[in-house]
């Protein structure tokens, strides 16, 4: 097992290497000079080449590469010179609300995914299936953003049940204590329920809005597996030992139907993670999306070098999780690793 | 499941009531009078008529065959018996009593109850009865708690160690930790046939319950059915196209073609004279250990027919060496005969000219 998990994080960590190269040789092959840009167009050459000093912008590539990662490493993520502020605690300001509406985004998309499954294929009522089916198929063709747009139009402008785009809480209500700086989960362990719900009244739409593709891709996968398990033995057996068709399903279809969504529910999940640049604009989200989209079109390398190092070791973790998480739950593949 | 049509013309003996509990006096346990199962084919296509009114009595303890070749019924029969005969399949008519009981008209929580318990399947297939990510021991604790909601987990465990060590695998308790990848073809016969008679049931329905497995394991899973099951009690309803099987394993034996049981017998009286064409043919296309055969197999000219579409005749008829092109086969479904049968009892044979195959078959 140990042996396993190591191999899977060296894997990662060549990943995570070949990112940083994308990033760091990326960044630099921009036009455009990043010491003119913070100082501007009247600034003396003098100023400018001493900003680029203290940028290491001067030193040799090999260097600049080497001064970019160890810095990473030791969480020396440099000054945003266009915001005027550390890249740490502008990406740690923002990190958490897009982590949480991506968790939520997530949960959402799995609890239907998996409901949606369930109730086209338990019964096999074609009717059902058939609007699951539609749900996903929409799902699938629905851009994020306009679905933010919809929602926002019907629940907050013509039924007013729901905050309209004004962030992460109402005005007036303060922010939990900072543990993991999600207001929903900080609110709950405060055990202040009021907070929680507001924050999550807040991201409610934007997750939903966040999470529709991945229910689409998700149900399609569940329900075409669990279509596929249906026809295995085991099912009949297991009712021929007089377990009644629910219990059946839920311990033997279930499991055998899920292992192969296991993987793609990891990706989707590091996806959601990261953020993504409209559904944050659509509702003002202040998560870490609209802070790279920003960080570009300002020419702020130090941001998005971050930024994709961040991405890149957050894919390789949610994998590595999600292999783990594989050998726990399918015997077979313990035994594979174990002979190997 | 089924609509519970009320079949009408049940002539059978057996229309005095039942005791709920315990076998009837004459010690039938499972008697199958007039079932009727479709597949339906969708809107465009006719239902295809897997068992067309089948009855049989299966005795407390017995050894009964149910032989026929692919597609002839006997599958849609064991599911039907059982209540899990799933969509597109359909049981149109007739009862299944088991011990005194029509299942036929219980619902899904009394099935439940007796699924497993009184009646159980042994399935043909070893390597996919299991659930690959479920320990051979939950899969065997699972059949013994479903029925038997007060017993500690632990007592479970040591009853399904008790059930291994039944069926020769050793170091049980160790081996109830595995999955099913872990044992082979023949150990998760075994673990099925441990399953099948968790809670002494007094019917075993075992579809085909060696065919996937080779041969020298087949006679130790077989031999190992019938000594557990002679230890409990259990009569067996074994479904098989194998007739070496049916040779040593069966009292007697149902001959099944189109979803008829066109010939019933003793096992002996079978073997020594076939009243009905197609099971003699069928016994002739048999490899046999003792009857060197020179040349090729003899086979069963044709195809079995299309059970969507069949006509009024003996659905035997196109193949059959004795009646082919004659108008009565053609025309009159036939009916059964019934001749004595030497092992006692009655035989019965479904055939217009009857007389004339029992001729044949003495004089070959």
């Amino acid at each position: 097992m140990l042996k396993f998990i190591l191999g899977r994080v060296g894997g990662g960590l060549v990943s995570i290497i070949g990112a940083s190269f994308i990033a760091f040789v990326f960044m630099r092959l921009l036009p455009g000079n990043p010491a003119r840009l913070v100082l501007g167009p009247l600034a003396p050459n003098s100023a400018i080449q001493a900003l680029r000093d203290q940028m290491g912008l001067n030193k040799s590539i090999p260097v600049q590469y080497w001064d970019f990662i160890w810095s990473f490493v030791r969480g020396h993520w440099g000054y945003s010179y266009t915001a005027g502020a550390s890249v740490a605690s502008q990406i740690g300001s923002r990190l958490p609300a897009s982590v949480e509406i991506g968790i939520w985004a997530f949960l959402f998309a799995f609890v239907f995914a998996l409901f949606g499954a369930l109730i086209s294929t338990y019964r096999r009522r074609p009717l059902v299936d058939g609007f699951v089916r539609a749900t996903a198929f929409v799902g699938m063709g629905t851009p994020p953003f306009w679905l933010g747009l919809i929602l926002l139009v019907v629940f907050f402008s013509k039924l007013g049940w729901l905050p309209g785009p004004t962030g992460r809480l109402s005005a007036g209500v303060n922010p939990p204590a900072q543990i993991t700086g999600m207001y929903t989960f900080d609110a709950l362990l405060h055990g202040q329920f009021s907070t929680f719900w507001n924050a999550f009244e807040h991201l409610l739409l934007p997750a939903l809005s966040l999470g529709l593709g991945a229910y689409a891709l998700l149900v399609r996968l569940l329900r075409a597996n669990l279509l596929d398990v249906s026809h295995e033995a085991y099912l009949l057996v297991g009712r021929s030992k007089g377990l009644s068709r629910f219990t059946v399903f839920r311990r033997h279809a279930l499991p055998n139907a899920f292992l192969p969504t296991l993987t793609a529910s990891g990706l989707l999940l590091a996806q959601l993670l990261t953020g993504t640049v409209l559904v944050e604009k659509v509702f003002d989200w202040p998560g870490v999306g609209g802070l790279v989209a920003d960080s570009i079109e300002r020419q702020d390398f130090s941001v998005v070098q971050v930024f994709i190092l961040l991405s890149a070791c957050l894919y390789v973790v949610v994998n590595i999780l999600v292999d783990i998480l594989h050998g726990v739950l399918d015997p077979r593949i313990k035994l594979a690793r174990s002979a190997a | 499941m089924s609509d519970v049509s009320d079949v009408s013309g049940v002539s059978e003996a057996r229309s005095s009531p039942q005791p709920v509990t315990g076998a009837t006096d004459d010690g039938v346990v499972l008697s199958v009078r007039d079932l009727v199962a479709v597949f339906d084919g969708g809107r465009r296509r006719p239902p295809v008529q897997a068992v067309r009114s089948i009855s049989f009595d299966l005795h407390r303890g017995e050894r009964l065959g149910l032989v026929g070749e692919s597609g002839s019924g006997k599958s849609a029969t064991a599911l039907a018996i059982l209540g899990l005969l799933d969509p597109p399949g359909r049981v149109l008519g007739g009862t299944v009593m088991l011990n005194g009981r029509d299942l036929r008209t219980l619902g899904d929580r009394a099935m439940q109850k007796i699924r497993g318990k009184e009646i159980s399947l042994v399935y043909q297939d070893p390597m996919s009865a299991l659930d690959p990510v479920k320990t051979i021991g939950y899969q065997l604790i699972e059949v013994i708690r479903a029925h038997d909601h007060s017993i500690s987990r632990a007592a479970a465990r040591r009853r399904a160690a008790e059930l291994l060590t039944d069926v020769d695998v050793s170091q049980a308790d160790r081996r109830l930790d595995d999955y099913p990848h872990q044992y082979s073809g023949g150990m998760r016969q075994r673990v099925m046939i441990a399953v099948a008679l968790a809670n002494n049931p007094d019917v075993i329905v075992a579809d085909e319950p060696t065919t996937a497995l080779d041969v020298t394991t087949q006679a130790q899973v077989l031999s190992l059915l019938d000594r557990l099951a002679t230890d409990r009690g259990s009569a067996i309803l074994l479904i098989t196209h194998n007739l070496g099987v049916v040779a040593g394993f069966c009292d007697s034996v149902r001959v099944m073609y189109a979803g008829r049981l066109v010939e019933g017998a003793s096992t002996r009286a079978l073997f020594k004279l076939r009243a009905h064409p197609y099971s003699d043919a069928l016994l002739r296309s048999a490899p046999r250990a003792d009857r060197i055969i020179s040349g090729p197999l003899p086979a069963i000219p044709g195809a079995p027919p299309d059970l969507a579409a069949l006509g009024p005749g003996c659905a035997f008829e196109p193949r059959c060496p004795v009646g082919h092109g004659r108008e009565l086969c053609r025309t009159t479904a036939p009916p059964v005969h019934t001749l004595p049968d030497p092992a006692g009892g009655e035989r019965h044979t479904e055939c217009h000219f009857a007389e004339e195959q029992i001729e044949l078959a003495a004089a070959s």
